[in-house]
C-alpha cells in the first residue's frame, strides 16, 4: 500500500475509533448496569482494561517490528515500531491516570507498590527510555537500533505484568475475562468491555498509521534534501 | 488539512456533549454507592483524560503533518 493508501485507511480509522469513542461513553452511562459492590467508579472499568491491553498491543508491535528491523534493516519497520511505541506511551499514560484514579476509590488509595503497577509503570518508563535513546546518539542509524533493543527489553515484560496478579498477592484483582474457565463478567459489561476494547484498537490503528505517513514523508522530505545536496 | 481539523472539531464537541450530559444523568442518580459524589468525579475525570488525550496526539499528529507537507511543497 502506498503511503497515500496508509493515510486515507489511517484517517478513516482514526475517524470511526472517534466515533466509537462517543459510543462506548453512551452506553457505559446509559446501557450497562451499575456494578452492585463498587458503584458508579467501576464504570472506570470501560476505559482502563481496554486502554491497558491497547498499550501492551501497540508495544508488542513496537518490539516485534524492532526486532524485524534489526534483522532486516529496512527503514519502514523503524518507522512502524516508532509509531507504535508512540501509540503505546498515549494509550499506557491513559491506563496510568484513570487506574489510580479507579484505586482511589476502590482501594482507598491512588497508588501502592504491589508487582503490577510497579511493573507497568516501568514498562512506561522504558518506553519513556526509547525516545531518549534514538534521539541521544549522533549517528541515527545507531540510535535506531539501540532503541530497536530497548524496545524488545521493554516488551518483555509485559507477559509478567499479565501473570504479576496470579502469582503474587496484591491489592490489584485477578483477570476476569482472560482466564482458562472464560469470563467472570455479566453479558452487558462483557459486550461493553469488548466492544471499548475494539473502539480502541481501531483508534489505535488508525492514528498508527497516521503516525507512519508522517514517518514516510519525513523520509521523503530526507531523500529530497540528500539529492538536493549533491 | 482544512476538512480534517473541522472534523476532528466536530466530534470533539459531540464527545464533549456526550460526557457532560452522562455526568449530569449520572448524578441525578443515587450517590450512597462507594465513593459518594467524589466516585463521580473521579469517573468523569478519567473519562476526560481519555478524550484529552486522544485528541491530543490526533492533533499532534495533524500539526506534524501539516508541517512536513508544507516543506515539501516549498
Amino acid at each position: 500500500m502506498s503511503i497515500t493508501g496508509v493515510r486515507r485507511v489511517g484517517t478513516f480509522l482514526a475517524v470511526v475509533g472517534l466515533l466509537g469513542l462517543g459510543v462506548v461513553y453512551w452506553l457505559s452511562f446509559f446501557w450497562v448496569s451499575t456494578e452492585a459492590s463498587q458503584g458508579i467508579v467501576q464504570r472506570i472499568f470501560y476505559v482502563h482494561p481496554p486502554a491497558a491491553w491497547t498499550a501492551f498491543f501497540a508495544f508488542g508491535i513496537a518490539a516485534l517490528t524492532s526486532g524485524m528491523y534489526l534483522w532486516l534493516r529496512d527503514e519502514r519497520l523503524d518507522w512502524a515500531a516508532l509509531s507504535a511505541a508512540e501509540g503505546g506511551m498515549v494509550f499506557g499514560t491513559i491506563m496510568l491516570i484513570t487506574g489510580p484514579l479507579w484505586g482511589r476509590i476502590a482501594w482507598g488509595t491512588y497508588w501502592t507498590w504491589e508487582p503490577r503497577l510497579t511493573l507497568t509503570l516501568l514498562l512506561w518508563f522504558i518506553f519513556l527510555g526509547y525516545f531518549m535513546v534514538r534521539r541521544s546518539t549522533e549517528n541515527p542509524e545507531q540510535g535506531k537500533r539501540f532503541s530497536a533493543v530497548v524496545a524488545i527489553v521493554g516488551a518483555l515484560l509485559i507477559p509478567f505484568i499479565h501473570l504479576s496478579v496470579v502469582w503474587f498477592r496484591s491489592l490489584h484483582p485477578e483477570p476476569v475475562v482472560v482466564r482458562p474457565d472464560g469470563p467472570l463478567l455479566p453479558g452487558d459489561m462483557l459486550t461493553l468491555l469488548l466492544t471499548s476494547l475494539a473502539v480502541f484498537l481501531v483508534l489505535f490503528l488508525g492514528l498508527f498509521m497516521l503516525r507512519y505517513t508522517l514517518e514516510g514523508i519525513r523520509a521523503d522530505l530526507q531523500v529530497r534534501a540528500r539529492r538536493a545536496a549533491a | 488539512m482544512h476538512r480534517l481539523h473541522q472534523l476532528v472539531r466536530g466530534i470533539l464537541t459531540a464527545l464533549l456533549l456526550a460526557v457532560s450530559s452522562s455526568a449530569l444523568a449520572a448524578q441525578a442518580t443515587s450517590t450512597n454507592a462507594i465513593g459518594g459524589l467524589r466516585a463521580y468525579w473521579h469517573v468523569f475525570i478519567a473519562y476526560a483524560v481519555v478524550i484529552v488525550i486522544v485528541l491530543g496526539w490526533v492533533i499532534s499528529i495533524a500539526r506534524r503533518l501539516k508541517d512536513v507537507e508544507q516543506r515539501l511543497s516549498e
